[in-house]
């Protein structure tokens, strides 16, 4: 299973480029690239911050054992 | 220790009994079994309330009987809510009772939740340390609870609000009755099939001590512990506490706030994010800036050379733009004016040559004309030309049988020699 990149992770490696570009000398091209990241990081988070549609599903275990979901009525 | 001349009466020391045993007593419950249970016709009840060691006279005034539910049972196990009074007459205490519940149920519930409290504890269940924390970010949340009731509503709205790209899974299960406790933990076993759960909230709202009793159920509290993501609990209100609760790895007070504990602040996320970004730009704006001003020093140097170079060029072009035309006139205007004006004047000279020659010509040719052979011919002399075209000069020449032509001024005629000259 690979793991896309969760807001968590977006957060922490965002807080991981600007602690490196805050504290170390970099040369241009490293730091742009971490910026380049960091921008891209940026946006990936506001996207998902940017999510407004809460889903609310319903599990039902079916008489097989399968597992179901569905909207939830509300 | 007073002396004997100070002795007080009886009287005295049964008010003072009275008034330090009455002054400032709170009215309290007392758990006990009630035994020697009379009912006066007057309506006052008259009875004992001991335990394994003590036993207390009680009373109950006829107007506080009258709430009573149904008669007092010898042997019963109650609660009883009252004060101490002492009376005076005999200096007897009695315990003067307003009010008494029923302690079946409650009590033998409340030590059976009191035992598996204790096993719990034995396997580490408690253990404060085994508690693990909740991700920072969740984004799917399974809900177990009734879908029928208040919770799951409050769960939605809270986390809707919080996070509004939170996807909840809810599972269905009865939260009180007999089989709660079952369909519980049966809805747990099927969180823990769920992909991707951040983490779980098991609750229900508010009810009575019966209606929360599922939440005590050792099975449930054991599914709770081995759930495979952090579990919130929500039981009830901020006073109700079950073993569920302390099983849980977090304790919400309520559905609402278990969600407000399981989803961060929208918000407080997009506040983070602000700041890291303005650091983010703020840092490589400093290190872009740096470079960029040095690029920009270096081109406007650049700039500067470049348009000295340039002008000195354009002086140097408009100079020699200045001198040019002056030279231009002297070498390409003058010479053309002079030309023209040579045209002119050669013209007529070459006609003039051209006739004198032609005339000189007409002269010569009158001239050449008379002394041509063929004019000569025309006043009729003849030529006698061998076969070689050599002319017959001489009478050797003419050898008798010899041919020869006769050239005359129209044409050629052939002749021979008959005779010897």
């Amino acid at each position: 299973m690979t793991d896309a990149p969760t807001l968590g992770s977006d957060l922490k490696r965002l807080e991981e480029i600007v602690r490196r570009l805050e504290e170390q000398d970099l040369d241009l091209e490293a730091a742009l690239a971490l910026f380049e990241e960091g921008v891209a990081r940026l946006r990936e988070a506001q996207k998902k911050l940017g999510e407004t549609e809460a889903r609310v599903l319903q599990v039902v275990q079916e008489s097989s054992g399968e597992l179901r979901t569905a909207p939830l009525d509300g | 220790m007073s002396g004997m001349d100070e002795a007080w009466s009886v009287t005295r020391l049964a008010r003072t009994i009275k008034r330090r045993v009455e002054d400032e007593f709170p009215a309290v419950w007392v758990k006990g079994e009630l035994v020697g249970v009379k009912r006066y016709p007057s309506g006052h009840w008259y009875f004992g309330l001991r335990d394994a060691e003590a036993k207390v006279d009680c009373t109950m005034w006829k107007f506080a009987a009258a709430r009573l539910k149904g008669p007092l049972e010898e042997g019963t196990e109650v609660f009883v809510l009252g004060t101490p009074n002492v009376w005076e007459e005999r200096t007897s205490l009695r315990f003067n009772v307003t009010q008494v519940l029923p302690a079946s149920g409650v009590g033998a519930q409340a030590q059976a939740v009191e035992q598996i409290k204790q096993r719990l504890l034995v396997d580490g269940l408690l253990d404060p340390a085994r508690k693990r924390p909740l991700p920072p970010y969740a984004t799917r949340i399974a809900v177990v609870t009734s879908i029928a009731g208040a919770a799951v509503r409050d769960i939605i709205t809270v986390a809707a609000r919080r996070w509004p790209g939170v996807e909840l899974l809810v599972v269905n299960s009865a939260v009180q009755g007999d089989g709660a406790p079952q369909e519980l933990v049966d809805a747990l076993a099927i969180v823990s099939r769920l992909e991707r759960i951040d983490c779980c909230i098991i609750g229900r709202g508010g009810g009575s001590k019966e209606d929360l009793a599922a939440f005590n159920d050792e099975a449930l509290c054991r599914a709770i512990a081995s759930c495979p993501v952090p579990v919130i609990s929500a039981v009830g209100h901020e006073v109700d506490v079950t073993l569920a609760d302390l099983v849980a790895d977090v304790r919400a007070a309520t559905p609402s706030q278990a969600a407000e504990f399981a989803l961060p602040d929208r918000m407080a996320v997009q506040r983070l994010l602000s700041e890291l970004g303005s650091r983010l730009f703020g840092m490589t704006l400093a290190t872009v800036g740096e470079q960029q001003l040095r690029l920009e020093r270096t081109r406007d140097r650049m700039t500067a050379a470049l348009t000295t170079r340039l002008r000195t060029v354009e002086r140097r072009l408009l100079n020699v733009h200045g001198r040019l035309a002056p030279a231009l006139t002297r070498h390409v205007t003058r010479p053309r004016e002079k030309l023209l004006r040579l045209e002119a004047t050669l013209a007529p000279a070459m006609r003039r040559q051209v006739t004198r020659r032609q005339a000189d010509t007409a002269r010569l040719a009158a001239q050449l004309d008379a002394l041509s052979p063929v004019a000569v011919l025309g006043r009729g002399f003849a030529v006698p030309l061998g076969d070689d075209q050599r002319v017959l000069r001489t009478t050797a020449d003419f050898t008798v049988g010899r041919h020869f032509n006769l050239r005359v001024a129209d044409g050629t005629v052939e002749a021979r020699v008959e005779e010897s000259p």
